[in-house]
């Protein structure tokens, strides 16, 4: 199973992305979310890259996840809707994990796969140790090369940040 | 809105096209396309009415589908090709999504849709960042890989385009729509080139957006939004009107003003090329775009439109809004024909 974890959980990823898409309400479609941010750090634990994948829950879940999901829980509605609630939540629950579910079985099934790029059934999900990296891992040397070579990177992507902030706040200003 | 934060945002809006301009990375390029776009939602909603947050929801809505089709892409030419840089060399397949997506970001047929609806419930201001600065970015992006372009996508949206605008802008009494479809049928020129000589594209965009900035500065100083009210403009300020007129002839392309400069470098460039159709069908399907602007000149300028007797002896007070710069760019908008000999320095 190990050799195939990463196909496995991109296809848990896809599902959850399906059942917040499905546009339940905010509180149970936070779970999706969740759910989708805690495998999202799986894979990228699996690439190699354990400290981005840390960060994702820290940061990510820990730090911005909990901010929604106190808002929402301030917005929260009398009769919040699940995933059963009404045809039409269910019904594109149903048609994504089916659509998910068809995809993952051809990819099993044949052996090469051509949808953008070519890839040979689930093998070329495999990460094979390929490549002397060195004594240093590659995702390590990604970030402190952000904080040395790629300042101008850290000061868009701080200022981004920043203007987000006030935007959302000029924009629920209101008045 | 709170000046500090206005400075904030403008200054973001206009660093994120730069970034986008500027920048050799990818990454950089999609990163300048969001940050433009979050810090342009609170201009667009200026005025806290619904119709201003429905054009708002619009506008982010298909720009961020946009960039992630963009995103896609440049992680899928990224595969391919194994580097960050913007070169001119791409994948193919990525090729022609990137330019759907761009075509998305600037408002091209078939992706028009948002064009008049964005425009219409936002104020003319906003209206007039909305679509000169905002068709900066995917231009500069389209003129860097447009060796690699795909002739048959591009043609076909910028045919489309150009029909769009001027089919679509005939029914329209509301200023900012027409100024919309304008829009879209002036892109669809300017993709039309893009292939063939990029610096046509780039000459067309100047002479579009000094057009545009003119025509909307014009309509901001009697506060006009609508055929009718531009109409009254010859008894509130008359000098405006003839302006309306000269301006409004420029923008459908006659001579001897300056609108015609770009309309007549592309149809040069497209039969050097050999297509002939093509330029043909450009220049017809102009010919709608020029009904509408005449339409506006007739109300306007050549007639006196219906209204009751109290609209036509108003008190002629004077002008508090703030028109920097709109006598040269009115200037620059009309009187710029006999320069064109100085597009030989291309060659």
């Amino acid at each position: 199973m190990m050799t195939y974890i990463v196909f496995i959980l991109s296809t848990v990823f896809v599902v959850s992305f399906v059942s917040f898409s499905s546009k339940p309400s905010p509180i149970y479609g936070g779970f999706g979310f969740n759910v989708a941010g805690g495998i999202g750090c799986g894979i990228v634990l699996n690439f190699g890259g354990s400290f981005l994948g840390l960060m994702v829950f820290l940061i990510y879940l820990g730090g911005m996840l909990v901010v929604f999901g106190y808002t929402t829980a301030m917005a929260t509605e009398p009769y919040p809707e699940a995933w059963t609630s009404n045809k039409a939540v269910l019904a594109m629950f149903i048609t994504g994990v089916l659509a998910e579910l068809l995809t993952a079985c051809y990819i099993l099934k044949e052996d090469e796969v051509e949808v953008v790029f070519k890839f040979n059934g689930a093998g070329d999900w495999v990460i094979y140790d390929t490549g002397d990296s060195g004594f240093f891992s590659e995702e390590a040397m990604g970030i402190a090369a952000l904080y040395s070579y790629g300042t101008w990177l850290v000061v868009v992507t701080g200022w981004s940040l920043l203007i987000g902030v006030l935007v959302i706040m000029e924009v629920t200003r209101g008045n | 809105m709170n000046p500090p934060i206005f400075i904030i945002i403008m200054l973001t809006v206009i660093s994120g096209t730069m970034i986008v301009v500027t920048t050799s990375h990818w990454l950089l390029v999609w990163i300048g396309f969001e940050m433009n776009l979050l810090a342009i939602i609170p201009i667009l909603m200026k005025k806290y009415n619904p119709r201003a947050m429905e054009a708002a929801t619009k506008y982010f809505l298909t720009q961020a589908a946009a960039s992630m089709i963009l995103m896609m892409w440049i992680i899928i030419n990224l595969l391919h090709s194994g580097q960050w840089t913007v070169l001119k060399d791409l994948n193919p397949m990525a090729s022609i999504m990137m330019t759907t997506a761009l075509a998305m970001k600037l408002g091209l047929a078939p992706f028009h849709f948002w064009v008049p609806e964005v425009t219409q419930g936002i104020s003319m201001s906003s209206g007039l960042i909305l679509l000169t600065w905002q068709k900066i970015a995917p231009l500069s992006i389209l003129y860097q890989i447009s060796s690699t372009i795909n002739p048959n996508l591009i043609l076909t949206m910028s045919i489309l385009s150009v029909m769009i605008g001027g089919w679509g802008g005939l029914n329209q009494t509301q200023l900012r729509k027409i100024m919309a479809y304008s829009s879209i049928a002036h892109m669809g020129w300017m993709t039309a080139i893009m292939m063939y000589s990029p610096t046509m594209m780039i000459l067309n965009l100047t002479i579009y957006i000094i057009m545009t900035l003119t025509t909307f500065m014009l309509f901001m100083h009697n506060s006009t939004t609508t055929t009718a009210s531009l109409s009254q403009t010859w008894n509130k300020t008359p000098l405006i009107t003839s302006l309306i007129l000269v301006l409004m002839m420029s923008l459908g392309g006659l001579p001897p003003l300056s609108g015609f400069i770009p309309k007549w470098m592309i149809i040069q460039e497209l039969t050097k090329n050999e297509l002939i159709m093509m330029p043909t069908l450009l220049a017809m399907t102009a010919l709608l775009n020029l009904y509408f602007y005449m339409r506006l000149t007739y109300t306007t300028a050549l007639t006196m439109f219906p209204s009751n007797n109290s609209m036509k002896m108003k008190w002629r007070f004077e002008c508090t809004k703030k028109m920097t710069f709109l006598p040269p760019l009115v200037v620059m908008s009309t009187m710029l024909l006999p320069l064109a000999p100085m597009l030989s320095i291309l060659d």
